[in-house]
């Protein structure tokens, strides 16, 4: 008897799936889709290559710079690249409308290349990438970030220690 | 009445995942029971000494999307022992939310198909569309419906704040109270009753000889739960009744579960009342993984698991060894089996609900 006071219940409320693709589908804000790379936030300190499980993420040395590639297909959505981003430059947008022709599985990827520069200081060729804003107190200021990627490593240290850092 | 051998699976309309069961029937009785693994081996043992530490945090929750909480939290107790970490008490507050949301989640799904196995397909879509409601906590909380990527080596990679605690209260009381009408059908409807009371009896001696763990072994008078009798995260903090019935019937295994959804909902009330601040993990970085090898288990859906792990100067583990709780309980699918009827087969399979996925990895 009591399965007809679910029945009735179920009429008057009608059904409980949504009408996708004819109407709009629920996306919780925290969602885990579509990786989102910001290419002035990377530091190229590939942590998120290492922890990359199903190795969608790599980086190649080419002429022009480091490319920091990932392949949306062999992504698994797991999140782990931007917990480890020790900046902004990986994250996970909640898109997750992937579904594209198989013509098109080679453009399912984000290619970019963070260029060489010769340091404004010595002159050496070095990556411009964004600095490591770890234990650096107070954080970096924009002009600042846009001095130290134009910095090569040597000095960039130089450049720190005279800043002064405290841990 | 002659004797037959049937097989049932690998692949069958009945079972969930592929399982092949050799059986030996006499007319429509069941008189002897074969079962041969091995339909979904992946490999992932050794997978995971190809990959690092941090890269099979999510290799160990892709092993089964059941028990995918559980997976990660076991190995990351034990990759924490070797490292010396001690989890801040938010985390192990917040693993025990995960935990607890999975549980309901994976009691509610099993439960649902014994309703759909029985052929009652109304009930089946009314559980599914109570779990429903856990599922979109999942989904907003952790941003994916089965795979919650709650844990780190150290801690939690996710928050919560005051409006996802609202939200998730508000689940809870609207979950409880359709709960409790689900374990009241299963208490008192006919087909439900008729079905699974006095099916696939597992006795209390047979239990024991078989080491069931989980919901099957408290089905069977066993008092055994990992969080209370090895607490791990805050489960030392709370209060976690453990659920036994002497009867060992499919039903009973049923009514266990559905008693452990009702107090895993309770168990994540107490963890948002008493939920400490502080950070949700020890270290921000990637910490290092020093030579050791140590255990970690916890209580996965299914019943007791366990994790071992061995680390060498490399990053990645020279071995990983799980042992699951669906492998200590298909064996006493042979005692379950003796004597029951062929019709009954599929739902005395459901009953112990198999993880061949885990169990073959």
């Amino acid at each position: 008897m009591n399965y007809v006071k679910t029945l009735i219940r179920n009429l008057i409320r009608g059904p409980s799936t949504v009408a996708y693709p004819f109407g709009p589908a629920w996306t919780p804000v925290h969602f885990r889709g579509r990786v989102e790379f910001k290419l002035s936030s990377c530091t190229a300190c590939r942590a998120c290559e290492q922890v990359c499980a199903p190795g969608a993420i790599r980086f190649d040395k080419t002429p022009e710079g480091l490319r920091f590639m990932l392949w949306h297909n062999t992504c698994v959505f797991c999140g782990l690249c931007e917990y480890y981003c020790p900046t902004d430059a990986i994250r996970q947008t909640d898109d997750w409308h992937m579904a594209h022709a198989t013509a098109n599985q080679y453009q399912m990827a984000i290619r970019e290349v963070i260029p060489y520069v010769s340091c404004s200081a010595c002159g050496t060729k070095a990556l411009a990438s964004a600095p490591n804003p770890v234990g650096v107190i107070p954080p970096f200021s924009a002009e600042e970030i846009e001095q130290q990627r134009n910095l090569c490593p040597g000095c960039r240290k130089t450049a720190l220690a005279e800043r002064g850092v405290t841990k | 009445m002659s004797n037959f051998t049937i097989p049932v699976g690998p692949l069958n309309v009945a079972l969930e995942e592929p399982m092949y069961f050799k059986v030996d029937v006499h007319g429509e009785t069941v008189s002897h029971v074969d079962i041969h693994a091995g339909h979904v081996h992946r490999g992932i043992e050794y997978l995971v000494t190809k990959r690092n530490v941090f890269q099979n945090l999510v290799l160990t929750e892709r092993i089964c999307s059941l028990c995918s909480n559980s997976h990660p939290q076991a190995y990351a107790m034990a990759i924490e022992q070797i490292a010396g970490l001690t989890v801040p008490p938010r985390a192990e507050y917040m693993r025990v939310i995960a935990d607890e949301i999975k549980r309901v989640a994976s009691h509610l799904f099993n439960v649902g198909v014994l309703a759909h196995l029985v052929g009652f397909e109304s009930l089946f879509m009314q559980v599914m569309e109570v779990r429903e409601m856990m599922q979109d906590v999942k989904e907003s909380m952790f941003g994916n419906r089965m795979d919650l990527g709650a844990h780190v080596i150290g801690g939690v990679r996710f928050d919560i704040n005051d409006e996802s605690i609202e939200y998730l209260r508000a689940q809870l009381d609207r979950i409880a109270p359709a709960v409790a009408e689900i374990t009241h059908i299963y208490n008192t409807n006919g087909s439900i009753l008729g079905r699974t009371r006095g099916i696939g009896v597992l006795s209390h001696a047979d239990a024991v000889d078989c080491s069931v763990v989980g919901p099957v072994a408290r089905a069977s008078g066993i008092n055994y739960d990992v969080r209370v009798k090895a607490p791990y995260s805050a489960y030392d903090r709370l209060e976690v009744p453990v659920h036994v019935l002497p009867d060992g019937d499919v039903w009973s295994r049923a009514m266990i579960r559905l008693q452990e959804v009702a107090t895993a909902i309770d168990i994540l009330r107490q963890c948002l009342a008493d939920l400490p601040g502080g950070p949700t993990s020890c270290t921000a970085e990637r910490p290092s993984i020093p030579v050791g090898e140590a255990i970690g288990k916890c209580e996965a859906p299914r019943g007791e698991l366990i994790y071992y792990v061995r680390m060498t100067d490399s990053p990645k583990p020279e071995r990983v060894k799980w042992r699951v709780p669906s492998f200590m309980n298909w064996d006493a699918l042979t005692f379950m089996m003796k004597g029951a009827k062929i019709a009954d087969i599929a739902i005395i399979v459901n009953s112990i609900d198999p993880c061949i996925s885990c169990t073959e990895r």
